[in-house]
C-alpha cells in the first residue's frame, strides 16, 4: 500500500508537475507567513519578521530545486533537452544517420524475420488448450527404428485401453472436391483433414464461430459434419458469418457446415499442407473414395496421432508406459506388429513425421539462425559504437569542457544515451518494415504447389515485441559503450589542454577494433565461400539430366474417385480423354500417369523375387512406382535400353507385365539381365508380374534424393483413381490447355480439374530447396561483406581522423600523397588479409560440413575458393581506400592546427 | 549543464527523517510546526534549516512513512498537514532502536 502510494505520488508529480509545483509554492508561503508571525508576534515590524523568515528559511531556489528533483521531473526535462541537441546532432550529419538507419534497420529486421519463422516452428503454441500436454504419436519400427505412422485399429487400442494418454485423436491429409451449391461457384479441389471424432476435443479447441463436432454426434459412422479452417471461412467464405449451417457438397455429398477452426490452426502438420476443411474419419466412404478397409488395419498405418498426456506426466512417462503397451500388443498380433515400438514428440506447436524432420534438428536449425542472427547484430552494434566512438574522439573537446564544469558521469551517459536512441529511431523503423518482409519472403521462398503450405509467419504483436526488444538492446548496446568510453575521465583530455590548442594524443582503441574487424572479415569469408558453393551448385544442379525432357510438357490431374466412379466408369474416362486429346492439334504424345517427376505426391509398391537383396523379414523390396499408359516412354522422353515398353495388348487379360528403371533393376537382378525376370506384388503368392523392358534412370524426387528406383505400372492392369495427363505439345504447352481441359469436360463436367501446370515448373519447383539455400546463404554472405566493410570502413577512418596531425606533419615534411594513400592503406590491408587467411582456413573446414548438401559440387570447389577471396578483397580495397583518400586531401597546414 | 549536488550525506539526512517522524508520532502536522517542534524537543539546541524540511517531507512521503492532506487551520488558512503512517511509526522504531544501539557502542567505546 505505502509503496503504491509513493508510486502514485511520483507518477501524479510527473504528469501534474504544473499542479505540485502551484502547491509547493504555496506550502512555501503559508511556512513563512506563518514564520513571519510568530516573529512579528515577539515585536518585530512586519517587513524585518519576513526578511528574517526567509532568512531562516534558506535559499528559497535551492530547497525548490530540491524539491523538483525529488519529484523526478527533473530527469524528464533534461531528456527533452538531450534529444533536443541530439535532433539538432543529427541534422549536421544525415550521411551518418542514414547509414545508422539502414545498417541499424537490417540488423534488427533481419533479427524479426527469424525470430518470427522461428516463433512459428519452436514457441507458437498451437490455439489448443493446454499445448504443452500435446504428444505427437507415432509407430516405430522395432528393427530398422525408422518411424511410421499408425494403423488404425492400433490407434484405437491405443486410445482406449492403453491408459497412456488423456485423449488420443488422429488425422490425415486428403484432397477433396468441394463445391459451394450456394453460390454456384466451380468446383475446386481444396486440402482437408480427415479426423477421428474425438480431434476437437482432445485439442481443446474453442470455434471461431458455430461449434465442432465431438465424438458423441459423429460415431464411426458419421453424420456429414465438416469444419472450415479460419482461412477458408475468411478467403474462400468472405468471412461471412451465416456459413454455419449451410450444406456444401464435398465429394459429390452434402455436408452441413458446424464451424470455423480458431485463427492460426493450420492442421497438425508443421510442414503439410494447410487444410481448409475438417471431416470426420467415419466419412472416409465418401472422403476417400475406394478405402474401404480404412478404419482397419495394424501395423503400417495412415494416421497421424495426437496425444493429451495426462495432467501430471512427463513425455518419458508416457512414452515408457506406451511402450509397454505396444509390446502387449506386438504380442497379441505378432502377425502385424511384432516390430511395434512407439515414439513421441513433442506436440506443442504442431509436429511433422519423425521421419520426415528430426525434431532435433528443427530445434537445432532454429537456434542457429536466432544465434547467427543476434551475431549479425551484435556485429552491427560494434562497428555504430566504433563509429560513435570515432565520431565522440572528435568530440573530446565538448565532452572534457562538460566533465570539467560540473557534468556527472551519469548526467553525460544519460545524453549519450538519449543521443543513441534518436539516432537508432529511424533504424528501428526501417526494422519494423524489414521485419514485415518476412511473411512475403515466406511467400516467395515456399513452393507455390497445389495447396497452400508454410509456417504461417507473420508480424504479430509477439515478432512485433521481439524486434522492438531487440532494437532497444542495440540502442543500450552502441550507445552506451561509446557514452561510458569517453565519459572516463581518463580518456577526456585535461582542461589544460582543451584550452590551450595542443591536444591530448590518446592511445587509438585500434587493437580492439582491429581484432574485430578480422573477425568479421574472417566470418564473411565463410558465410560467402558457403553462398558461393549454394549458388554453384544451384548451377550445377540444372545442368545434369534428369533423364527425361522437361521441355513443351502439360500437366493436368484428375481423380475419378472424387466422382464415385467404379472401375469400369474409370478406365472408360481415361480411354476417352486420352484417345481425345492425341487427336488435338499440336499434340505430339499423351499418356496417363501417377507420379510425374517432381510430383508433390508419391505411390509405391512392394515386390517379391526369389533372391533379392532385402531387408524386410518377408523378402520384399518396397519401391516407388508409377502408374502409366503406354505412350508413357515417349511422352516423358524417358530412353528404352533394353526389352520394350508397354503396348495397348498390356490390358486386363494379358500377362501382368512391369517395365523397371535401371536403378531398380541393378537393385533386384544384379549382374542379370531384367528382361524377362519375374517378381511377385506385395509377397511371394502375389500376381506375377513380368519385366518386359529396362528404361534409363529419371530423376523423379528432388535432386539430392540418390534413389532413382522406380517400377512403371501399366494403368490398364492396374487402376487407380488419381491420375495425371501428360500431354506432349509442339509448342507452348498452355496454350493447348483450353482444348485439353474442353476434353476432359465434355468427358464429365462435374468432374474437378487440379494440379494445372508444365513439367518445366514442376521441375522448377523441385528446384525451390536449393533455390532457397542459395538465396539465404547468397542473402547472409552479402549482408556479412557489407557489415564487415562498414567495420574496417570504420577503422580506418577513424585511425585516420586520429592521425590527421601526424599526416599533417608527413605531407608537411614532404611526404607525397601516393606514401600517406599507401602508409594508411598498409593498416587497413593487413587486417583484412588477417580476415580473409583466418575465414578461408574456417571455410575449408566448414565446406567439408556443406559436403552432404551440395549437389554435385566437391566441397573444395576451386572456381568457389577462388571467387569468394576476390570479392573480399575488392571491398577490402575499397573500404580502407575511401577513408584514406580522405587523408591524402588533407591540407597540411589545417592538419596541423587541428586536434 | 547541471551543478553537482552539494554533498549532503546521508547520515545527516537521515538523522533529519528522524527528527520529522519522532514530531509527527506525536500529532499530525503543518512543515512549519514540524520545524517549530523539533525547536522545541531539542530545547533549541538544534537549529534545523527551515527549508530543508520539506524536501525531507517529500522523500519521507514518496517513501510511504508519511501522508499529507490539505487542511484548514485554526486562523482559517489552507496548509497542508502530515502525518506518520503505520509503516512509519514501524521505521521509526527501528531508526531508534538503531540510533541507540549505536550510541550505546559509541559511549561504550569512550568511556573504556
Amino acid at each position: 500500500m505505502s509503496m503504491l502510494s509513493g508510486l502514485v505520488a511520483r507518477a501524479r508529480s510527473l504528469f501534474g508537475s504544473r499542479a505540485s509545483e502551484a502547491r509547493m509554492e504555496e506550502e512555501f508561503e503559508f511556512h513563512l507567513e506563518m514564520e513571519a508571525e510568530r516573529l512579528a508576534a515577539s515585536g518585530l515590524p512586519p517587513r524585518e519578521a519576513r526578511r528574517r523568515a526567509l532568512v531562516a528559511f534558506g535559499g528559497l531556489d535551492r530547497h525548490r530545486e530540491e524539491m523538483r528533483d525529488g519529484r523526478g521531473t527533473r530527469l524528464v526535462a533534461d531528456f527533452a533537452s538531450d534529444v533536443r541537441y541530439a535532433l539538432r546532432v543529427m541534422r549536421r550529419s544525415p550521411g551518418f544517420v542514414i547509414a545508422v538507419a539502414i545498417t541499424l534497420g537490417v540488423g534488427v529486421g533481419v533479427n524479426g524475420i527469424v525470430f518470427g519463422y522461428v516463433d512459428s516452428i519452436l514457441f507458437r503454441p498451437m490455439p489448443v488448450l493446454n499445448a504443452g500436454q500435446l504428444v505427437g504419436v507415432f509407430a516405430v519400427d522395432g528393427r530398422s527404428g525408422r518411424p511410421g505412422l499408425l494403423g488404425y485399429e492400433d490407434y484405437v487400442d491405443f486410445r482406449d485401453r492403453s491408459g497412456a494418454f488423456a485423449g488420443l485423436a488422429g488425422a490425415t491429409g486428403v484432397p477433396l472436391n468441394l463445391v459451394d451449391a450456394s453460390n454456384g461457384s466451380a468446383a475446386d479441389m481444396v486440402w482437408g483433414e480427415m479426423v477421428t471424432e474425438n480431434y476437437f476435443s482432445v485439442l481443446g479447441m474453442r470455434p471461431a464461430l458455430g461449434r465442432l463436432f465431438t465424438a458423441s454426434e459423429t460415431p464411426e459412422g458419421a453424420d456429414p459434419f465438416v469444419v472450415l479452417s479460419y482461412e477458408s471461412w475468411k478467403e474462400r467464405f468472405r468471412g461471412d458469418s451465416s456459413v454455419v449451417g449451410r450444406v456444401v457438397r464435398v465429394n459429390g455429398a452434402e455436408f452441413t457446415i458446424t464451424g470455423v477452426a480458431p485463427k492460426g490452426y493450420r492442421g497438425i502438420r508443421t510442414f503439410g499442407f494447410w487444410p481448409e476443411l475438417f471431416v470426420a474419419v467415419g466419412m472416409h466412404g465418401v472422403v476417400m473414395p475406394g478405402s474401404n478397409n480404412l478404419l482397419h488395419g495394424r501395423g503400417d498405418g495412415w494416421i497421424y496421432v495426437v496425444g493429451r498426456m495426462h495432467p501430471d506426466w512427463t513425455e518419458a512417462r508416457t512414452e515408457s508406459a506406451a511402450r509397454v503397451f505396444a509390446s502387449q500388443l506386438a504380442h497379441a498380433f505378432p502377425a502385424t506388429d511384432f516390430n511395434l515400438g512407439i515414439t513421441l514428440v513433442p506436440g506443442a506447436t504442431g509436429f511433422d513425421h519423425p521421419g520426415f524432420v528430426k525434431p532435433t534438428v528443427l530445434m537445432l536449425a532454429s537456434v542457429m539462425g536466432l544465434f547467427a542472427s543476434i551475431v549479425t547484430l551484435l556485429i552491427i552494434c560494434a562497428n555504430l559504437a566504433n563509429m560513435q566512438l570515432a565520431r565522440a574522439a572528435a568530440r573530446s573537446r565538448e565532452i572534457a569542457i562538460r566533465l570539467s564544469l560540473g557534468c556527472s558521469r551519469a548526467r553525460l551517459t544519460r545524453q549519450l544515451l538519449a543521443e543513441a536512441l534518436v539516432l537508432s529511431l529511424p533504424g528501428a523503423l526501417v526494422a519494423f518494415v524489414v521485419a514485415r518482409l518476412g511473411p512475403l519472403l515466406e511467400t516467395y521462398m515456399v513452393p507455390h504447389l497445389q495447396f497452400r503450405v508454410g509456417l504461417g509467419a507473420s508480424m504479430d504483436y509477439r515478432v512485433a515485441l521481439f524486434t522492438a526488444f531487440v532494437a532497444l538492446i542495440a540502442v543500450v548496446l552502441f550507445g552506451l559503450a561509446p557514452a561510458l568510453r569517453a565519459s572516463r575521465p581518463k580518456l577526456a583530455p585535461s582542461p589544460a589542454s582543451v584550452i590551450g590548442t595542443r591536444s591530448q594524443v590518446t592511445r587509438p582503441r585500434g587493437r580492439k577494433g582491429g581484432a574485430l574487424v578480422v573477425v568479421q572479415l574472417a566470418m564473411s569469408v565463410v558465410l560467402l565461400v558457403g553462398g558461393t558453393l549454394f549458388v554453384r551448385s544451384l548451377f550445377v544442379a540444372r545442368s545434369i539430366d534428369l533423364g527425361f525432357a522437361p521441355a513443351n510438357r502439360l500437366l493436368l490431374s484428375v481423380n475419378v474417385g472424387l466422382q464415385n466412379y467404379d472401375e469400369a466408369r474409370g478406365r472408360r474416362f481415361y480411354e476417352q480423354v486420352l484417345t481425345r486429346v492425341r487427336m488435338l492439334p499440336d499434340v505430339v504424345s499423351a499418356s496417363w500417369m501417377f507420379p510425374v517427376p517432381f510430383d508433390s505426391y508419391g505411390r509405391g509398391i512392394t515386390l517379391y523375387t526369389s533372391g533379392a537383396r532385402t531387408n524386410a523379414r518377408n523378402g520384399t523390396v518396397a519401391t516407388n512406382a508409377s502408374f502409366v499408359s503406354e505412350d508413357f516412354l515417349q511422352t516423358l522422353g524417358l530412353r528404352l535400353q533394353e526389352g520394350r515398353t508397354f503396348a495397348i495388348g498390356d490390358s486386363l487379360g494379358a500377362p501382368d507385365v512391369i517395365v523397371v528403371s535401371r536403378a531398380l533393376a541393378t537393385r533386384l537382378w544384379p549382374g542379370r539381365n531384367a528382361v524377362g525376370q519375374r517378381a511377385n506384388l506385395n509377397g511371394a503368392d502375389g500376381r506375377v508380374l513380368l519385366v518386359v523392358g529396362v528404361v534409363g534412370d529419371a530423376t523423379f524426387e528432388s535432386l539430392g534424393d540418390r534413389s532413382r528406383e522406380l517400377a512403371y505400372v501399366p494403368l490398364r492392369q492396374h487402376h487407380r483413381d488419381w491420375e495425371t495427363l501428360i500431354v506432349h505439345t509442339r509448342g507452348d504447352p498452355m496454350l493447348t490447355l483450353p482444348r485439353v481441359r474442353a476434353v476432359v469436360a465434355a468427358a464429365d463436367p462435374a468432374l474437378p480439374i487440379f494440379g494445372v501446370s508444365t513439367l518445366a515448373q514442376s521441375v522448377e519447383s523441385g528446384f525451390s530447396t536449393s533455390r532457397t539455400a542459395a538465396g539465404v546463404s547468397g542473402f547472409f554472405a552479402v549482408l556479412a561483406l557489407l557489415i564487415a566493410a562498414v567495420g574496417l570502413y570504420a577503422v580506418v577512418s577513424s585511425n585516420v581522423t586520429e592521425r590527421t596531425r601526424e599526416i599533417g606533419v608527413r605531407l608537411a615534411l614532404g611526404a607525397t600523397p601516393a606514401g600517406v594513400l599507401a602508409f594508411i592503406m598498409r593498416g587497413g590491408a593487413r587486417l583484412g588479409l588477417w580476415g580473409l587467411l583466418i575465414g578461408l582456413f574456417c571455410a575449408v573446414g566448414v565446406a567439408r560440413l556443406l559436403s552432404g548438401l551440395l549437389y554435385g559440387l566437391s566441397p573444395s570447389d576451386p572456381v568457389t575458393f577462388a571467387l569468394a577471396p576476390l570479392a573480399l578483397a575488392l571491398v577490402i580495397l575499397v573500404a580502407t581506400y575511401l577513408p584514406a583518400r580522405r587523408a591524402v586531401r588533407l591540407d597540411p597546414i589545417a592538419a596541423l592546427r587541428s586536434d | 549543464m547541471v551543478p553537482r549536488r552539494p554533498p549532503d550525506s546521508d547520515a545527516l539526512r537521515g538523522s533529519l527523517d528522524l527528527l520529522v517522524l519522532k514530531a509527527l508520532s506525536l500529532a499530525p502536522m503543518h512543515g512549519w510546526g514540524i520545524g517549530l517542534r523539533i525547536q522545541q524537543i531539542s530545547r533549541g539546541r538544534l537549529e534545523v534549516n527551515q527549508g530543508s524540511l520539506y524536501p525531507a517531507l517529500q522523500r519521507l512521503e514518496h517513501r510511504g512513512d508519511i501522508d499529507s492532506s490539505w487542511q484548514s487551520t485554526e486562523n482559517n488558512r489552507r496548509a497542508r498537514v502530515y502525518r506518520i503512517t503505520t509503516k512509519g511509526r514501524r521505521a521509526l522504531g527501528q531508526e531508534v532502536d538503531k540510533w541507540k544501539r549505536f550510541a550505546d557502542t559509541i559511549t561504550l567505546i569512550l568511556e573504556s
